[in-house]
């Protein structure tokens, strides 16, 4: 399915404090989650236990969904985070954060571990 | 009691009252939650005290002279280093900065330049106001908010913008009119009241709006009668009464506008409108608030005016000024770099994958205090203290307003202050005879 | 509110209080009893007097102490409780402007951000306490919280 993406700033989901007080551990749980519209987590069969995978041309994340009837519909919302960044496009000498075109579908793989991420920026 | 000024975001709060013995801080009052983080810092679990090196992908402690001989090893074999960060730096280590790129040749860059990009040089060009926080309290009757969510990311702005009572608008809260445009539901629309006005347009759909209040402000009637963007054709006359009768009008302006996928046309286009209302009216104006991130996020373009006579990224070669239109997204995208030296910012978090997994591969040398997605890659890390709490310096606020930041509490022993780290890096370049 | 909707809006003074919406609050608090109120014991207002006895049911009477409640989970620190409240307008000059009040606080003052989260300090010089008339219904921390974390009422 297709969606628009778009990355928002939380004040209770902030990278920067998690990185100072935090661990691996509460960085995953306080900022690898989307925002989805009611009717798109009921029309998609979301459940707790299952993850979304979000993908375009430039890389993939699993993440856990959260209800908020805020979000516009065919619409999905990250926290600024290292995943919300695996997606986000660089052309031309700017940088788009903000209207993405994404791919989502449902899936039961785990949700993105941190130090997975850091080792695909090393390139190890 | 005395009175301190807050480093935690560009806002620089200077009513803050901090309790404390000059060895720890007891108590802060009157700050927001992002003011008291930072002043946790000085305490923090992750927070780095002595410098580090990584040996064979494990980061080990070593002494001063180690890491700052390792440093200077590493920017002597380089030809063309990157130089980035420092906007959570004083105004003294950005001089600092900028005197280290030219002696070894360098390109210098802020997040400024990620953050806000060429909205201040276009701003300059169409001649239209930066208008200060103090003009806001004190004049403003309308302010509008579009792509910004103040309520999330720089909490104090709506309670010292709208709600404060100025001396022309002592009623305060009644006297000011709000209008929030952002497709999504904020936690901002929360403090609306009566005659405020809430666009929720369609996400992506801002340039059609803004274009269609240019025209209609040119030729009467021109808007559709099923509405432009997702909004219907009545908010949209009633907004443009409030912008052309307002006496003293802001925007502010957040990410959503300036990180949008057509930013560049599309802040042409809203700046034109701005010049378009301030023309057609005889007696109000209506000005322009770029909303900040780190405390001295405007302080960067302030230095490298007056040093350098331009805004933006900074090339030297043969240790003087080179013309050039680069920023560090495009040196990243050409890879246009061998080393570089990030202060104050965590990068590889901030960037996309394509920029920071081009960042990773070159040596990195990280001056910053608490541990970050950079710090897990880097391979030495330099900490300093912390400006506005262990270290003074000079800030500038969002609203281009320069503010002294004072030094509260001592540092940790042998932890420095970004200026001094600097300023020893390029004595020992220049004992070294490059 | 909910009670004032069921009175009969025509402040004949009769329950001795000068307005239905001050009777109203009355009612809400415990300090009087629906009887107190005499064109609702008519017949006309019948359908009224039961709804009015459903709702407040078996706590007619009984005193409610009014209760300010900040969830320090929602608060983050913003100071609008503490510029928009009248209380601290009226005592505390630096908030007139946005400003933080002074420390050791004052006497009146209601709100304080303390360690990057608001608290109240003492609820005896609230409005909704203290006030005649129309400024007893003063709302304005709930209203204007944007984290909806401060909420009025009764217990």
């Amino acid at each position: 399915m297709e969606m628009i993406l778009n990355t928002i700033r939380k004040i209770d989901n902030d990278q920067a404090k998690e990185f100072a007080f935090g661990d691996n551990q509460s960085l995953e749980e306080k900022l690898a989650f989307a925002f989805l519209n009611p009717k798109d987590y009921t029309s998609l069969n979301l459940t707790k236990e299952k993850h979304l995978k979000i993908s375009n041309s430039i890389g993939s994340i699993v993440v856990k969904v959260i209800e908020d009837e805020n979000v516009p519909e065919k619409s999905i919302l990250l926290p600024v985070s290292i995943w919300a960044n695996q997606i986000t496009i660089v052309e031309n000498g700017e940088l788009h954060f903000k209207n993405i075109k994404v791919t989502i579908e449902v899936t039961n793989d785990p949700i993105s571990k941190y130090s997975d991420i850091i080792k695909q920026i090393k390139g190890d | 009691m005395k009175r301190f000024t807050c480093s935690g975001c560009s806002l620089l709060c200077d009513d803050i009252i901090v309790r404390s013995d000059g060895l720890f801080i007891d108590e802060v009052i009157g700050s927001c939650m992002k003011g008291k983080e930072r002043f946790d810092q000085v305490t923090s679990k992750n927070r780095i005290t002595s410098p580090m090196i990584r040996r064979k992908n494990d980061l080990q402690k070593v002494e001063w002279d180690e890491a700052i001989k390792e440093t200077i090893t590493i920017l002597k074999n380089s030809s063309k280093p990157l130089l980035y960060g420092f906007s959570n730096s004083s105004c003294e280590a950005q001089s600092k900065g900028i005197e280290l790129a030219q002696l070894i040749n360098g390109f210098i860059d802020s997040n400024a330049s990620i953050c806000q990009g060429k909205v201040l040089n276009l701003a300059k060009e169409l001649g239209i106001n930066l208008s200060t926080i103090t003009e806001v309290i004190n004049k403003a009757d309308l302010l509008i908010l579009w792509g910004a969510n103040p309520a999330e990311t720089i909490p104090r702005l709506l309670n010292k913008t709208l709600f404060s009572r100025g001396k022309f608008r002592m009623t305060g809260r009644e006297i000011k009119t709000l209008i929030i445009i952002d497709p999504v539901k904020t936690a901002s629309f929360n403090v609306m009241g009566v005659r405020d006005i809430a666009l929720r347009i369609k996400a992506g759909k801002d340039l059609e709006l803004v274009r269609a209040l240019k025209e209609e402000c040119c030729q009467n009637d021109s808007i559709p009668s099923e509405g432009v963007a997702g909004i219907d054709s009545e908010d949209l006359k009633r907004i443009l009464l409030h912008i052309t009768g307002t006496e003293n009008g802001v925007i502010f302006l957040g990410q959503g506008i300036l990180k949008s996928t057509q930013d560049n046309v599309l802040i042409r286009e809203i700046l034109d409108f701005i010049q378009v209302i301030n023309s057609k009216q005889q007696k109000g104006r209506v000005s322009l608030i770029l909303m900040g991130g780190h405390y001295n996020m405007a302080g960067f373009d302030h230095i490298a005016l007056s040093s350098c006579g331009k805004i933006g990224g900074l090339q030297f070669k043969n240790k003087q000024l080179v013309e050039t239109e680069d920023t560090i997204v495009s040196k990243l995208e050409r890879d246009d770099f061998d080393c570089s030296i990030i202060i104050g910012t965590d990068v590889i978090s901030h960037l996309p994958y394509t920029l920071s997994s081009k960042l990773a591969k070159k040596p990195l040398i990280l001056i910053d205090n608490h541990r970050t997605a950079t710090a897990d890659i880097a391979n030495i890390i330099l900490p300093t203290a912390i400006t506005g709490i262990e270290c003074e310096g000079l800030a500038i606020r969002l609203d281009q307003v320069p503010i002294h930041l004072e030094k509260i509490i001592n540092p940790p022993s042998n932890i420095p202050s970004d200026e001094d780290l600097l300023n020893k890096i390029i004595m020992r370049l220049n004992e070294g005879g490059s | 509110m909910e009670l004032y909707k069921f009175l009969p809006k025509t402040n004949c003074k009769k329950c001795g209080k000068p307005t239905c919406m001050a009777f109203a609050l009355d009612l809400l608090q415990g300090k009087v009893k629906i009887d107190d109120c005499p064109p609702l014991l008519e017949p006309k207002y019948q359908k009224q007097y039961a709804s009015l006895k459903e709702l407040i049911g078996s706590e007619e009477g009984q005193q409610k102490e009014l209760r300010i409640n900040i969830d320090s989970d929602l608060c983050d620190g913003c100071g609008i409780c503490v510029t928009v409240c009248p209380v601290n307008a009226r005592y505390c000059p630096p908030s007139l402007s946005g400003k933080a009040p002074d420390y050791p606080p004052e006497k009146h003052q209601l709100f304080q951000v303390k360690s990057g989260k608001c608290e109240l300090l003492k609820i005896e010089y609230c409005r909704r306490i203290e006030a005649e008339g129309r400024e007893r219904e003063c709302r304005v921390c709930e209203t204007y919280c944007p984290r909806e974390a401060i909420k009025i009422e009764y217990v």
